[in-house]
């Protein structure tokens, strides 16, 4: 479970090797040793172990000047868990609980209704932006607004799945969420997109809130598993992680509900490779076109996260592909981190976005709504959309979302 | 020590000092935790050799130690700040300035990270060779500081045999531009030379030419499966005998195997049929990669080994590759300590020193394993524990004693790649004796007459 307790012995497992510094974007951008995942876990030993130093506000902000991205758990050859001790060591610093950032996580994104109030809102700040700001833009209709429910195959039913539509999709890219619904059903995938559906709990951890994670766990665990379906996806790789690693994490191995997460995380596949797997029957037609893909940090969880979305538009004819020269590079978004660290992130984005401009891409795909809208905000010239998306142009459809 | 922060912040910007305890615990230590811990007073940033020489002339004047620092991945104590003062992190020195393909060189800052020097070196089709498996993150101003070498040591030798010019700062401020682009000088002193291997006790390296070679056109991966530690011993020093130079050959017991086997998912996984493991990676033209195989499957064939795989997959072969680098921090996965040593024995001795070894962990009831460079008679005999504690600290000093005499014994040297630091000074006169010692103590009070490099290391006071 999410207490720091529970990887005391873990952490000794870290050599202090150092590679990490290889892959932790904040150090990268940084390179200031005291913002690699190293000096985070030497400075939790310190702090809430050893007791030799105290939580200081510069403590805090170095543990908080992380994205949860899991690069360094990634790189880590030691297997040190550090993106886990760090979202443990989260919990017992403590969140501003009455903040307005809990508020709209815990509120908004909980109970998945937007006030119309704050969509206006969000369009209006995005408009004029605040202070000059970029800040996340809500579609104007959320998807549960055209989908839900029990959505038919088209020909003979392969398989039947449950849709998890994450907060990215629900609020501020529903295209996205049609574009899962048309290609499933196109290549006979029945979907069931269940009803009362809050937000995958994610956010909420990395803000310190528990509590709040647990909330959202029950409530969308109690909801899936329920369900009679083949699998269940998502088109979000932050949400699919959350399902897959961190829902067991947020209970005690002892807690009953461990055995429904269990279920669901079994259950659980990333939309891109879950299709891809089943393989798709409904060839695509030739779309010309040149695509660059921008890899999610939050790939680890399934392992063809990243291969999946070039194979399925490797179908299509006149679909080139462009590799950028490093695919992986994190874009700095990392949910909220890129509103609360806008300089870091936007030093994380950079070279990222200059890879992109180099290339001769015309778009770019990639299965993160955050990255997808971080990306957007500084690509005027380049769309930036979900795999997804790109195949279901090229079935002859429009993605738009009206 | 606000003073001292005030000041450096005067000298350089408010962004290239940091001296909160937050920040400073990170400069601590480098790989070797568990030799020493010590938080410096602040930590300096450079961008350029002239904000080098403003600290150094401050440190200098105020008689404050210095210590320079790359990524911090040495595994001596190097970078370790043991008497406090002032840590110069170098990894923002970054430029790669120049890639000369018409003179085969390269100039870079010594902040650059050895791994990214290679990718961009390869991109042109050039070639440089030195392979320390820290290379993803360490940078080439640690490895000039330390003559880091790796796997392909057996063929092209280690960082030393690559550097043509170094330019540092002396603790005065002075800036020294030694060597330079061309193969060949004799000219005074070799002071390119005597900066390589330093450690950060004369100067700071701030730029560094570098002699680069042609990518070589082919290359072939091969396993090969002995009976035991001391066959696979006989074979390397056989096929060293036989001419065949291969560029990579790296020593691998079973266990190893093991843990690689269920830690990695390999495309082909490594039988584990044998005691020991040969690694061995050929370069150069298709036809002297050929030529070379045929080598060592004859040599093998007399010596009776049981098993040559041939991994034509290159896929497969990288595979392979990547899981030697990561085997020492995987190790760290299962054990709290693993003490990597780096004595460095003739290549005609290496059966001698294997036995050694073998009964060194038996007489010491310990557990040594050994992965390492066998082609240039670098071991890497890792001393691996389960425990801290002031008994198995005592046993690791103790082991280390017997290694290092070991090896010694044989002809060897103490250190093949890491350097002195603060782990290996009780040594030193061990290898050296005391007049060379005398002499390089004379040559330290040249450079740095106060005292203020890196003091504390390769010798203690
Ligand atoms: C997992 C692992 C594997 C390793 N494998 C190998 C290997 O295969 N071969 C090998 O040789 N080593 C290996 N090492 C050791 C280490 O990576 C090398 O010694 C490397 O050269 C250190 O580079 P660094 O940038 O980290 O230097 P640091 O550790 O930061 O410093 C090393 C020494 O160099 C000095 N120094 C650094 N920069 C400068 C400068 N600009 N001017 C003057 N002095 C300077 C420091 O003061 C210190 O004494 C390994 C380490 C680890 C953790
Ligand atoms: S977290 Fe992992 S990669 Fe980073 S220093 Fe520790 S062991 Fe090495
Ligand atoms: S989670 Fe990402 S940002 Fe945080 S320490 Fe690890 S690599 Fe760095």
């Amino acid at each position: 479970m999410y207490t720091l307790e529970e990887y005391r012995d873990v952490m000794e497992k870290c050599s202090q090797c150092s590679f990490c510094q290889a892959t932790c974007p904040v150090f990268l951008a940084t390179l200031m040793e005291s913002q690699l995942a190293r000096n985070r876990l030497n400075l939790i030993r310190e702090i809430f172990f050893e007791k030799s130093m105290k939580l200081t506000d510069r403590a805090r902000e170095i543990l908080e000047h992380c994205l949860l991205c899991t690069n360094c758990t990634q790189t880590c050859a030691s297997q040190v868990p550090v993106t886990d001790i760090l979202i443990a060591a989260r919990q017992e610093m403590g969140t501003d609980k009455g903040g307005v950032r809990a508020t709209l996580m815990g509120k908004v994104l909980g109970k998945r209704a937007l006030p119309p109030i704050l969509g206006k809102l969000g369009a209006f700040a995005q408009k004029i932006g605040i202070g000059g700001k970029e800040m996340p833009r809500f579609a104007e209709k959320t998807f549960d607004h055209d989908f839900s429910g029990q959505i038919a195959a088209s020909g003979v039913q392969r398989a039947k799945v449950a849709y998890f539509v994450g907060c990215g999709t629900h609020f501020l890219f529903p295209d996205t969420g049609r574009a899962v619904v048309d290609v499933f059903s196109k290549n006979g995938i029945g979907i069931d997109i269940p009803e009362g559906q809050v937000c995958c709990g994610i956010p909420l951890l990395a803000e310190g809130d528990l509590e709040g994670a647990r909330e959202a766990v029950r409530a969308n665990v109690a909801i899936l598993d329920a369900l009679d379906v083949d699998a269940i996806v998502t088109d979000c790789t932050s949400c699919g992680m959350m399902f897959k690693e961190k829902a067991g994490k947020c209970f005690p191995q002892d807690d009953p509900i461990q055995e429904k997460i269990g279920r669901v995380a079994e259950k659980m596949g990333e939309a891109t490779d879950y299709l891809n797997a089943l393989g798709l029957v409904v060839e695509p037609e030739a779309l010309a076109a040149r695509y660059a893909y921008h890899v999610p940090c939050h790939r680890a969880w399934a392992p063809g996260v990243k291969d999946a979305p070039l194979a399925l538009l490797a179908r299509v004819e006149g679909l080139d592909y462009v590799p950028l020269d490093n695919p992986e590079h994190c874009c700095g978004a990392a949910g909220t981190f890129f509103m609360q660290h806008r300089e870091t992130a936007e030093k994380i984005r950079s070279p990222r976005l200059a890879d992109i401009r180099k290339s001769d891409a015309q778009m770019v795909v990639t299965q993160c709504p955050t990255c997808r809208m971080y990306l957007s905000f500084r690509l005027d010239d380049r769309e930036v959309l979900h795999p997804l998306s790109l195949l279901l142009k090229s079935y002859g459809a429009d993605s738009d979302f009206r | 020590m606000r003073s001292l922060s005030k000041d450096l912040k005067k000298l350089l910007g408010s962004d290239q000092v940091f001296t909160s305890p937050e920040d400073l615990l990170a400069y601590a230590n480098d790989g070797t935790f568990y030799l020493k811990r010590q938080i410096p007073d602040a930590v300096v940033l450079p961008h350029a050799a002239e904000d080098v020489a403003k600290v150094l002339r401050y440190a200098d004047q105020h008689e404050i130690p210095l210590t320079p620092r790359g990524a911090g991945t040495g595994l001596a104590g190097g970078c370790t700040p043991v008497k406090g003062g002032i840590v110069l992190d170098m990894k923002r020195m970054n430029a790669i300035r120049e890639i000369n393909k018409d003179n085969m060189t390269a100039s870079v800052q010594a902040g650059v990270v050895l791994g990214n020097f290679q990718k961009a070196v390869e991109r042109q089709g050039l070639f440089y060779p030195p392979d320390p498996q820290s290379m993803s993150v360490c940078t080439l101003g640690g490895n000039v500081a330390t003559r880091a070498g790796g796997p392909r040591g057996v063929k092209y030798g280690a960082t030393g045999h690559y550097v043509l010019g170094v330019n540092f700062v002396l603790p005065d401020g002075e800036i020294i531009q030694s060597g330079g682009k061309f193969v060949k000088q004799s000219v005074g002193y070799d002071l390119p030379h005597l900066m390589t291997g330093s450690e950060g006790t004369l100067g700071v390296i701030t730029d560094i030419d570098l002699r680069l070679l042609p990518y070589p056109e082919d290359n072939l991966t091969l396993v090969v499966v002995c009976e035991t530690l001391d066959q696979a011993a006989a074979l390397v020093s056989a096929i060293i005998a036989r001419g065949a130079v291969p560029a990579m050959m790296e020593y691998v017991i079973k266990l190893a195997v093991s843990v690689m086997n269920s830690q990695f998912s390999f495309k082909k996984p490594i039988p584990e049929t044998g005691e020991a493991y040969l690694l061995v990676y050929l370069d150069g033209s298709t036809a002297q990669v050929k030529k070379e195989a045929e080598v060592i499957r004859e040599v093998a064939m007399d010596l009776k080994v049981p098993d040559v795989i041939v991994e034509e997959d290159k896929n497969a072969a990288a595979q392979y590759w990547t899981a030697r680098k990561n085997f020492f921090p995987m190790v760290m996965s299962i054990f709290k300590r693993a003490i990597i040593e780096d004595v460095t024995v003739p290549r005609n001795k290496i059966p001698a020193f294997v036995s050694a070894v073998q009964n060194i962990a038996l007489a010491r009831s310990v557990t040594i394993g050994q992965a390492g460079h066998v082609g240039d008679g670098n071991l890497h005999p890792t001393l691996m524990q389960l425990e801290i504690n002031p008994q198995t600290t005592l046993q690791a000093k103790e082991t280390i004693d017997d290694l290092i005499r070991a090896g010694l014994e044989l002809g060897g040297t103490i250190s093949g790649e890491h350097g002195i630091g603060i782990h290996k000074q009780e040594y030193l006169e061990w290898e050296l004796g005391p007049g060379q010692v005398e002499l390089m103590r004379r040559i330290k009070k040249a450079f740095d007459p106060k005292g203020i490099m890196n003091p504390g290391k390769i010798w203690t006071a």
